[in-house]
């Protein structure tokens, strides 16, 4: 009998290991647009698709998060939101705030903005986060009865989400970037491509970044979606590049950030520089 | 794979089309032009969980770490069974653009039969260059495994977030 318990505990251990491999979480999502601009005189739309195998509830809620100088996006907590923050989440509007989909059923989030009188002109942002609401049933109840005399056994479940900034204007604003010197390093997890962008003005600026060698026709390398917020006056870039593309970086190189080509795509900065 | 892309692709523009409620849509239009505007997306999906499968704790506290290669390193004094994984996700967009990744840089652990425990949490990259087949990043840890740790199946929730600038 005791052999048998014995027998029983080992195999159990062993068991464990194995049926506790595939703790898939549902809530794969697709979220377009990927940033929002208004001006306030009208909202806008933002799709949400569950992309997952099963159905899935979402929620979707408005985060502060601020610009690093290394071009992280820090989450603050809404109690120490500045005035101007807490502004922006008061402006923007949104529904649903839940919905619950399920697999390939898209949903329309509609997004609307109301400005209060005498806003000071500037740049107002929050960032909107879709998130699936994880499965009340993942908890693992309590079982007496499961014999794991000396085994433990992890699941570690994420949450995950997308967020995409919805930014609101007021007032006439103007920015301009200028790019900063430029070099490769080394980092734990391999090479990455740096530069610094300096922002001035009231707003933020956005767009793509091309480096390319003088003479050739092909870019290096391509990067899109750079921004650097209001929040900080200058920030660096760092990409990682296959080691490769890290040895042909280096040298004399043409630096060129350009405006998101839907809204016209015209040069913001441009500079030639030698990568160290 | 690739197939599932092109389709995630078409249903995306056609929740465009109609999103947008295209005005040539309500266009009584003789020469029939169809317009769609096609958004940019981005794509989440969670591959991999990350897994330091099961462990005997020992007589000392000792730790468990998976890197985000998902190889794992089991402390002394303790026995590490089953396979180890990091944590993976998918990131799909437009081609170049770069997300930012990361979230919680440590999770704690409730057990079954009671006891918690700590993991410490890292990521592969601070952000992604998506490339023509989208991007990924992992998601490993260090585990704390306490002497003569409580038996039972631990579980813990941690926040990821893939973030557009």
């Amino acid at each position: 009998m005791l052999r048998f318990f014995k027998g029983f505990g080992l195999l159990s251990v062993v068991l464990l290991g194995v049926v506790t491999v595939p703790v898939q979480a549902a809530g794969d999502l697709l979220v377009a647009p990927t940033r929002v601009v208004l001006d306030g005189s009208r909202g806008t739309e933002v799709v949400l698709n569950n992309i997952g195998a099963e159905p899935a509830t979402y929620r979707i809620s408005l985060e502060i998060k601020r610009m690093t100088a290394v071009g992280g996006l820090d989450e603050i907590a809404e109690e120490n939101a500045t005035p101007a923050e807490r502004t922006a989440l008061g402006m923007i509007a949104f529904s649903p705030r839940r919905v619950t989909l399920p697999p390939n059923q898209p949903q329309v989030i509609r997004v609307g903005v109301r400005i209060p009188e005498g806003t000071p002109p500037g740049e107002y942002r929050a960032h909107m986060l879709f998130r699936a609401v994880p499965d009340a049933a993942a908890a693992v109840a309590a079982d007496a009865a499961k014999p794991a005399a000396t085994g433990v056994s992890i699941a570690l479940i994420p949450i995950y989400g997308i967020t995409i900034p919805v930014i609101v204007r007021v007032g006439d604003l103007g920015a301009e970037a200028v790019i900063g010197d430029a070099w490769v390093a080394e980092t734990p997890d391999g090479p990455a491509f740096n530069f610094g962008l300096t922002r001035t003005g009231n707003r933020s600026v956005y767009g793509d970044i091309e480096v390319t060698r003088p003479g050739a026709n092909e870019p290096l390398l391509r990067a899109r979606g750079i921004a650097v917020y209001p929040e900080v006056g200058a920030r660096e870039v760092s990409l990682r590049v296959p080691p490769e593309l890290a040895a042909k970086l280096k040298g004399p190189v043409r630096i060129r950030y350009t405006e998101d080509r839907e809204v016209g795509g015209g040069t913001i900065d441009e500079a030639e520089r030698v990568v160290k | 794979m690739r197939k599932f892309g092109m389709k995630r692709a078409i249903v995306g523009a056609a929740i465009a089309a109609l999103a947008l409620n295209a005005p040539a849509a309500h266009a009584a239009s003789a020469t029939g032009t169809a317009t769609a505007k096609i958004l940019r997306q981005i794509t989440l999906t969670n591959i991999s969980a990350l897994q330091y499968a099961t462990i005997i704790s020992g007589a000392s506290a000792s730790t468990v770490a998976v890197s985000t290669a998902g190889v794992r390193t089991c402390g002394a004094s303790l026995s590490c069974l089953g396979t180890a994984t990091a944590a993976s996700f998918n990131v799909d967009g437009t081609e170049g653009a770069v997300v930012l990744v990361g979230g919680d840089s440590s999770v704690s652990l409730a057990g079954s039969l009671g006891g918690t425990m700590t993991s410490s949490l890292t990521y592969s990259a601070a952000n992604i260059t998506l490339g023509a087949t989208g991007g990924s990043f992992q998601v490993g840890g260090t585990l704390s495994v306490g002497a003569n740790q409580a038996a039972g199946d631990y579980t813990g929730t941690f926040n990821v977030t893939a973030d557009y600038q």
